[in-house]
């Protein structure tokens, strides 16, 4: 029972985690249409900025909202690369999370020593003890003591928490008329553009929140890893978008359900079948693979038109309100 | 008052395929006018809307709305004043949005496009009673993608967006040539209704000549980059689709068709 609880915290950690780069890829991949692969770059930016802030003890939810932005702005970087100087979806997420290797190392050097020349540190870890997301307001209303609810299940509290949060800000930004705004563009830039809107800024907008989303996952991500290294970014970018895939395929017909609820749940359902394979005893070094079967899998379950089921489940929830 | 002067246009300069379509090109538009414009593939009609609307850049010349010079003006800044419908109905609309989004998008033109509620319910019944008078059954498909429309549904919703809020010129780029005879009439009597009703400056690239004769007020017909016949008020009421006809095939006669 003890194995299951455990292994069960396991996966909806990471579930949640990984949720909110599904998050972003519903507005930056279903919506606009870009497979962005900025997201590795910007989710190691995300947890380095949130691990240098934390250590220099600014509150841990300062430190999230500020991570938050930074990888908005290097989100918004892609999105000019692709707008302004028409360079191809790919090659923009290629430059700037190539470019953001640099960044995120001298970033950590910088940040921790002040070494600007990168070679001083390349990584970051705090104690347990830190004042970071888990004990501070509101996890530390929860009693300490209440037994069975151990350090691993707060965490998983506040994963949860910090998804829906981010969740209802996303529902919300699509519901107001910026939001419309961007579904538009990615529906059919033409009538945006006759609607006297340019519509390379909601290009730059929506990827700016994708990759604000990705930072966040980083930043929550330190408290899984319990560190910062330079490497945690890789395989991001297939985590985010199996998740969103499995989440808006598996659960297509559930008409109850909001298209960024079947996206958190698509990150959850991913991570349980990679914990599952684990139990099975499948090696580690087998993780990869699995992961681009996975992926596999849930494209071809979606092929029925995603998008336009996308868009007929969000019409109905606009209807909803 | 729109003027068009000098305009030279090439398509693929430099290239092997280089291709002057404008050389010199001028031509004045009044407030109020409706033009048709006809003629053969390649003659420029289309690329004389794209120029107006700024879709594509000229090599040189100017153009002018009330005097002032609007070349440089990016596209989606003249639209502030423009509408357009073209000829593809999926081009009018976003097919990912339901027909309330749509319109509540279209109504928004020119004003912030803010963090206010999107879709107000409240205005739905107001939207069906502007749909209702189209008779093709719109007011009951407010929750509808309009991706699942006919081309005829959504180019009537396309016209209708295009104009719903102060514009000064439409512009028709073959917005019937997709469609069967029957919803083309429809679709056509529409707008001529509406650039009666609005008061607006309309241009209607049409390769029916028909509509070209018996809509608008005044007709121009292009061959080669240039307009070869130009004609308004009486002398326009005076043009069959006889005459037409005969001028098309003079110049393929020119042309060595």
């Amino acid at each position: 029972m003890q194995i299951l609880l455990a292994t069960c915290e396991v996966f909806l950690k990471s579930g949640f985690v990984f949720s909110l780069i599904a998050m972003g890829y519903y507005i930056s991949y279903t919506i606009l249409d870009f497979p962005d692969l900025t997201v590795e770059g910007t989710f190691l930016s995300g947890a380095a900025v949130f691990a240098i802030l934390i250590s220099k003890g600014v509150n841990a939810w300062i430190a999230l909202i500020l991570s938050f932005f930074v990888g908005f702005l290097f989100g918004t970087l892609t999105g000019v690369l692709h707008v302004k100087l028409r360079i191809r979806p790919l090659l923009c997420g290629i430059l700037v999370s190539t470019a953001l290797i640099t960044v995120n190392l001298i970033a950590v050097s910088a940040g921790m020593t002040g070494d600007f020349s990168g070679e001083s540190t390349s990584q970051i870890s705090y104690g347990r003890g830190a004042p970071t997301l888990d004990n501070i307001f509101p996890l530390n209303l929860i009693p300490a003591r209440i037994p069975g609810l151990n350090l691993a299940l707060r965490e998983l509290i506040l994963f949860a928490l910090v998804a829906i949060l981010f969740k209802l800000l996303m529902d919300w930004f699509l519901s107001t008329k910026r939001g419309m705004l961007l579904r538009a563009t990615g529906s059919n830039d033409r009538f945006v553009t006759t609607m006297a809107k340019d519509c390379g800024n909601s290009k730059i907008l929506g990827l700016g929140i994708g990759n604000a989303y990705a930072a966040v996952a980083g930043a929550l991500y330190t408290h899984i890893s319990g560190n910062v290294n330079q490497g945690m970014g890789i395989g991001t970018v297939v985590i985010g978008l199996a998740s969103l895939i499995i989440g808006l395929s598996v659960f297509k017909k559930v008409r109850f359900l909001r298209q960024s609820t079947k996206v958190i749940l698509g990150a959850i359902l991913y991570q349980l079948c990679l914990t599952v394979a684990q139990k099975l005893g499948v090696p580690s070094a087998y993780n990869k693979l699995i992961m681009a079967v996975l992926f596999t899998g849930a494209l071809l379950l979606s092929r029925h038109g995603t998008r336009a089921k996308a868009a007929t489940k969000h019409a109905q929830e606009v209807k909803k309100c | 008052m729109l003027e068009l002067q000098r305009i030279t246009k090439i398509y693929n300069p430099g290239e092997v395929t280089e291709n002057c379509l404008f050389q010199d090109f001028s031509l004045q538009i009044a407030d109020g006018e409706f033009v048709s414009v006809v003629g053969s593939n390649g003659s420029g009609k289309t690329s004389l809307l794209n120029i107006i609307c700024g879709s594509i850049p000229v090599e040189s010349g100017r153009l002018l709305l009330d005097g002032k010079d609007i070349t440089h003006l990016p596209e989606y800044r003249r639209y502030e004043q423009i509408g357009r419908v073209y000829q593809n109905p999926a081009m009018g609309s976003c097919p990912d949005l339901t027909i309330l989004e749509n319109l509540c998008l279209a109504e928004n033109k020119n004003k912030r496009f803010g963090f206010g509620r999107a879709v107000d319910r409240k205005r739905a019944a107001q939207f069906a009673e502007m749909l209702r008078p189209l008779g093709l059954g719109l007011e009951e498909k407010l929750d509808v993608l309009v991706g699942a429309l006919s081309g005829g549904q959504r180019q009537a919703l396309s016209l209708l967006m295009a104009t719903m809020t102060p514009i000064r010129f439409l512009i028709l780029d073959e917005h019937t040539a997709a469609l069967d005879p029957k919803t083309a009439e429809i679709i056509m009597e529409l707008t001529d209704r509406i650039v009666r009703e609005k008061g607006l400056t309309a241009i209607m690239v049409t390769h029916n000549l028909r509509y070209a004769v018996e809509y608008g007020s005044r007709m121009l017909m292009m061959h080669k980059g240039n307009v070869i016949l130009d004609k308004a008020g009486e002398e326009k009421a005076a043009v069959t689709v006889a005459d037409l006809l005969a001028t098309f095939n003079d110049i393929s006669i020119e042309c060595g068709n």
